[in-house]
């Protein structure tokens, strides 16, 4: 029984920041209909940026995230207004090839910057773990799952309840129209992506110090990230929270009760069964982005 | 207020505009008439700036407004209330009627329309956190039409209003575009319904492949033999 709650503990923390990463990727999917093969490397990204941050910066630890979430969002606004703005409108294929290629240069500018050799982000809270109910957590994962949880209700509170939000749900919904209705809808894309970004750095900020930083650590994040989308259905936001806690789930009671050397095949399990038996996802409704 | 010249636009190598003139004085109701097809909705997305014109002026108010962005030709005064109701489907009402007012930044003077909006349309305020997409197509169009005069628009286009919808919606439809119109807005409308629009329009052009053909008062085109064999049956 302590065991059982002990991986529910852990699932609740990693399924934070799946869900940070889902909710990036399917709402640039969704308003954009980008498949955004860049998400990988801008989640290494946000766990270098808060590495370069609390070490060379010197910056606190509590500083350091939100600079790497902002670094996220500009480096998604400076991918979107470069490389997809002036693709608008070409092939998929095209668009596909080059945020590829985005990726691949951001992984190896990582790998030839910061060399190959994994780094550890220095964590300002106390080693020893609270304990609860025969249930242990580190303080730091503790704040992960925080962080998590308020980044998460920041995004439906944006969405939802803001003017950029309602714009983003209108443009998603029928693009000409909100043109109609006076939205700069190129504006609402670069805005979309800077954002959907920011949350996959965000993301690797929060999971960054649990483990350690190095420059392929965003290949097995974008797998799990789309098996995440898949899972709760592509575009939709509360979809893609409960895909990364249930993905998260999957992992750690995969890895806790079948064997741990199948943890990370469990996204890609999924990614079959969602497709063999529900290609929309499981979560598909009528209702997208919001 | 709206004159257009020798307007020209066309999708690829196809032109669907081939050299379109009309005139909108302040206060008219104008129509469009003509076949599917015939450019009539494309010269009201021209005119809104969804699509670039290649050749020709559109001035408003003196202004030339041809190929400017949508948001800046709403700002001047320009609503287009689009073919197919186009409402955010999976948006409440309520949103659907803040997205028309998108632009504006007076927030007091916006509540008042809403209010004005939820009384001039009752079936609107009882569904008013309904989405959209639930509504029947009446009701549908009552928020098209709400929404595209929450700008506070000058010029209000409207782009075959009573399409799919039942005759006496469409009665009720076509009389609250007769009621904007009568309350101090400008209208041009867009009907494939073209009894009914030439008997509401006070002049009415003729539009055929991409081309003005005809144009008058409304019961000068009713009489028109063109007009009554292609358009109104016989």
């Amino acid at each position: 029984m302590d065991q059982f709650l002990q991986h529910l503990v852990n699932a609740m923390v990693l399924g934070g920041a799946y869900a940070l990463l889902g909710i990036g990727l399917t709402l640039i999917f969704g308003i954009m209909n980008v498949v955004n093969f860049t998400h990988g490397a801008l989640y290494t990204f946000g766990a270098y940026a808060m590495y370069l941050a609390s070490t060379a910066l010197g910056m606190n630890f509590f500083l350091a995230l939100p600079f790497a979430i902002v670094a996220g969002l500009a480096l998604g606004a400076l991918l979107e207004l470069t490389l997809l703005r002036p693709l608008r409108g070409a092939d998929i294929d095209t668009t596909m090839l080059v945020m590829i290629g985005a990726g691949i240069i951001l992984q190896s500018g990582t790998l030839w910057i910061f060399g190959g050799v994994a780094k550890a982000i220095p964590s300002p809270f106390p080693d020893a773990p609270l304990q609860f109910a025969g249930v242990s957590i580190s303080w730091l994962r503790l704040f992960v799952l925080l962080a998590a949880a308020a980044l998460i209700a920041l995004a439906y509170a944006m969405i939802n309840g803001t003017r950029l939000g309602r714009a983003m749900r209108a443009t998603f919904q029928d693009a000409d129209t909100a043109a109609l209705m006076g939205v700069n809808v190129r504006l609402i894309y670069t805005a979309t992506f800077a954002l959907g970004s920011s949350f996959a750095a965000a993301a690797g900020a929060l999971l960054g110090p649990v483990y350690v930083v190095f420059p392929q650590m965003g290949d097995l994040a974008a797998v799990k990230a789309f098996a995440i989308v898949i899972l709760g259905g592509l575009g939709s936001i509360a979809g893609a929270t409960i895909g990364g806690f249930v993905l998260a789930l999957a992992e750690e009671f995969g890895a806790g009760y079948v064997s741990s050397g199948y943890r990370d095949a469990m996204g890609f399990l999924i990614i079959i069964a969602v497709l063999l038996m529900k290609p929309t996802g499981l979560f598909a409704r009528a209702e997208r982005v919001g | 207020m709206l004159e257009i010249r020798d307007l020209e636009c066309g999708y690829g190598p196809v032109a669907a505009l081939k050299g379109i003139s009309l005139d909108v004085g302040e206060g008219e109701l104008v129509a469009l008439i003509g076949a599917n097809g015939a450019g009539k909705s494309t010269t009201l997305r021209t005119i809104s700036g969804l699509v670039k014109p290649r050749a020709g002026t559109i001035r408003f108010r003196r202004e030339d407004i041809a190929g400017a962005d949508p948001a800046r030709i709403l700002s001047l005064g320009i609503a287009h209330c689009p073919e197919g109701r186009r409402v955010f489907p999976y948006m409440s009402v309520a949103d659907n009627l803040a997205m028309g007012a998108y632009l504006r930044k007076d927030p007091i003077q916006v509540r008042e329309d809403y209010d004005r909006v939820y009384s001039d349309f009752p079936r609107l305020a009882e569904r008013r956190h309904q989405s959209a997409g639930t509504l029947s197509g009446g009701e549908q169009q009552m928020l098209a039409i709400g929404r595209a005069l929450m700008s506070r628009p000058k010029l209000v286009m409207f782009d075959e209003p009573s399409l799919g919808l039942a005759p006496t919606i469409v009665e009720q439809t076509l009389r609250i575009i007769k009621a904007i119109r009568d309350g101090g807005a400008t209208v041009l409308l867009v009907e494939q319904n073209a009894f009914a629009a030439l008997e509401l329009c006070d002049h009415a052009y003729l539009i055929e492949t991409g081309r003005v053909v005809k144009r008058g008062l409304g019961p000068e085109l009713i009489a028109d033999p063109h007009v009554r064999e292609a358009y109104l049956g016989g």
